[in-house]
């Protein structure tokens, strides 16, 4: 019982350190704040200026658009959700002109994605890392229902799709805009670098235009499939009225959520705010991006553990392809937060061990010197490979590990293991009784 | 290398040890798991030591992987801190259980379940259903 309190102990100490240097107590109020304050009101007006700002290739055409037609305008039934809901918008738009209504969470997310696809101009391969912390938490284009046919052509495509390809397939080319001016920072890696483990050069900052393609590509890391950024449910009528039905699903980023409105390539000057509230038990991570139950992650996590330890593996295996599958969680974050889990029962482990001094340090540093490097490799690779490839090499060292389970149930393992453990119950036994004498005597 | 350990002497192929940890070490931190189940047969098999030896220092060399591993994965801002504190309870709790459990159940079945379950996790991470 005692080792649970000290590695609890050695838990609080590290998570307090960590909520210091990561300044989290901040974001926490920031985050509780807005929930009060987001009357529609004051939210459609304080953003509106900024739709004008940046459509300035819209502009130009857009006093004369609006001259000639009806006045644009929409309405949404409702200013909050509670964990998601859905969102009905009704409007009206010039007759026969379809409607594309963009919708983002204020919540922010990080994403990532490593350029090592030839050039097709030069031939080369770029080797650039690119990076955001700016992406929407939710990001997602309503196109019109007649896009339906085309949609299901883009996810027939699979893991290949390109987001850039899509927009113009679907026509919603004038309607991608808030992801397009998000800051991107880029950085060339080398092999060099990548050995060390540094994320490379930083690389000048790149022009609007290159920063919107860049964008894209991001927007398809980010969110991977062609459902989550598009939903074909606007319906419009002959007079122009039109009405969607916006699923913002469960598991959402808590905030508020954007809408915006552009028929044809107008975009309206009005952007209407949705408050998405998240309560007890669901909880946000602000890492992943999503809010989840907590009790679905704890109970995986407490099955598993207790799983791991009687197959005499630990539960991370198992674990974090669960996780990817279940929830949808980057492997990255998955990765980075299995690990601090298991490093806290191996040092009660170790602590256990070296009471007794069952641990040969020569051996366990020597090899531990090695294991450091590795270590120090690992997380960086992490950060350059899909989900889609996280999960494929996982599902090869299943297979091993399956192999190595397989081969402890053989006879001839088990009639040497049997003979193994006896010598270890000895040696143990030994060792405990030695280091209770240690301890009568100094007593 | 010679490792002395509770009176007897063992030889070690430091070459081996050291090579095989390295890319342990490189595939567990970079999925994010322990690697327990890998360095116990390669210390067992390839550096043929008796298992009284490995299950302690085995948990030593991985501890150095894993400290590293998070820390790396913390400064690549990999790290959730709710999810982390929904889950490490979880695992404190489940290693308390555990034990309990263990003394009543087979550890031959628990291993073949674990390999079909392992073996269907890998079917399902290959999309092949």
């Amino acid at each position: 019982m005692k080792r649970y309190w000290m590695s609890l102990t050695i838990a609080l100490a590290a998570t307090l350190f960590m909520l210091y240097q990561n300044g989290s107590f901040a974001q926490q109020s920031q985050e509780g704040k807005p929930a009060a304050a987001t009357e529609a009101a004051p939210a459609v007006q304080g953003q509106a200026e900024t739709p004008q700002q940046k459509g300035v290739p819209a502009g130009e055409a857009k006093p004369e658009a609006k001259e000639a037609q009806v006045p644009l305008a929409f309405q949404v039934d409702r200013t909050a959700l509670n964990n998601g809901g859905i969102v009905t918008i009704t409007g009206t738009a010039p007759p026969g002109t379809p409607v594309y209504i963009e919708v983002w969470a204020d919540q922010h997310v990080r994403a990532s994605r490593f350029d090592s696809e030839v050039d097709k101009e030069t031939g080369k391969r770029p080797y650039v890392l690119y990076m955001t912390y700016d992406m929407p938490a939710f990001y997602k284009i309503l196109t019109p229902v007649e896009q339906k046919e085309n949609l299901e052509k883009i996810k027939k495509e699979g893991s290949k799709w390109s987001y850039s390809q899509a927009l113009k397939d679907l026509g919603a080319d004038a309607a991608y805009s808030v992801p397009g001016k998000i800051k991107i920072e880029r950085y060339q890696a080398t092999l060099m670098g990548s050995i060390v483990g540094s994320r490379g050069e930083l690389l000048p900052a790149m022009d609007e235009k290159e920063n919107k393609r860049r964008s894209m590509q991001l927007v398809k890391a980010r969110f991977r499939n062609p459902d989550k950024v598009f939903a074909p449910v606007v319906e419009s009528q002959p007079d122009g009225t039109f009405v969607a039905k916006l699923n913002i699903g469960s598991g959402s980023a808590p905030g508020t959520y954007n809408i915006r409105v552009v028929a044809g390539k107008t975009p309206v000057g009005q952007v209407a705010g949705v408050e998405n509230n998240i309560s007890f038990p669901n909880l946000y991570f602000s890492n992943a991006g999503t809010s989840i139950n907590l009790f679905g992650p704890f109970f995986l996590t407490l099955a598993i553990a207790i799983f791991g330890v009687l197959m005499g593996a630990g539960g991370g295996f198992i674990l974090n392809p669960l996780l990817v599958s279940i929830w949808p969680l980057p492997h990255t974050v998955v990765a980075g937060t299995v690990m601090p889990t298991v490093m806290f029962s191996q040092a009660s482990g170790i602590v256990n061990y070296s009471k007794i001094k069952f641990i040969s340090w020569k051996l366990g540093v020597t090899i531990g010197l090695a294991m450091v490097l590795g270590g120090f490799i690992g997380p960086k690779l992490t950060e350059m490979i899909t989900l889609a490839q996280y999960k494929f090499v996982f599902g090869w060292i299943l297979v091993i590990l399956a192999c190595l389970m397989l081969w402890q149930t053989t006879q001839g393992y088990l009639a040497k293991h049997k003979k193994e453990q006896a010598i270890l119950k000895e040696f143990k036994k030994r060792a405990e009784e030695a280091a209770l004498a240690k301890a009568s005597r100094a007593a | 290398m010679v490792v002395e350990f509770w009176g007897q002497e063992f030889k070690v192929n430091v070459l081996l040890g050291c090579v095989g940890g390295f890319l342990i070490a490189v595939i567990s931190s970079m999925f994010g798991f322990g690697g327990g189940p890998f360095m116990v047969p390669l210390m067992t098999v390839g550096l043929r030591l008796p298992m009284f030896v490995v299950v302690g220092s085995s948990l030593l060399a991985i501890f150095f992987n894993t400290v590293m591993g998070t820390m790396r994965h913390y400064q690549f801002g990999n790290f959730d801190l709710v999810f982390f504190l929904v889950m490490f309870p979880a695992a404190i709790l489940g290693g308390y259980i555990a034990p309990q459990i263990a003394r009543r159940v087979s550890p031959l079945v628990v291993k073949r379940i674990a390999a079909a379950g392992l073996l269907i996790l890998a079917m399902n991470l290959f999309g092949l259903y």
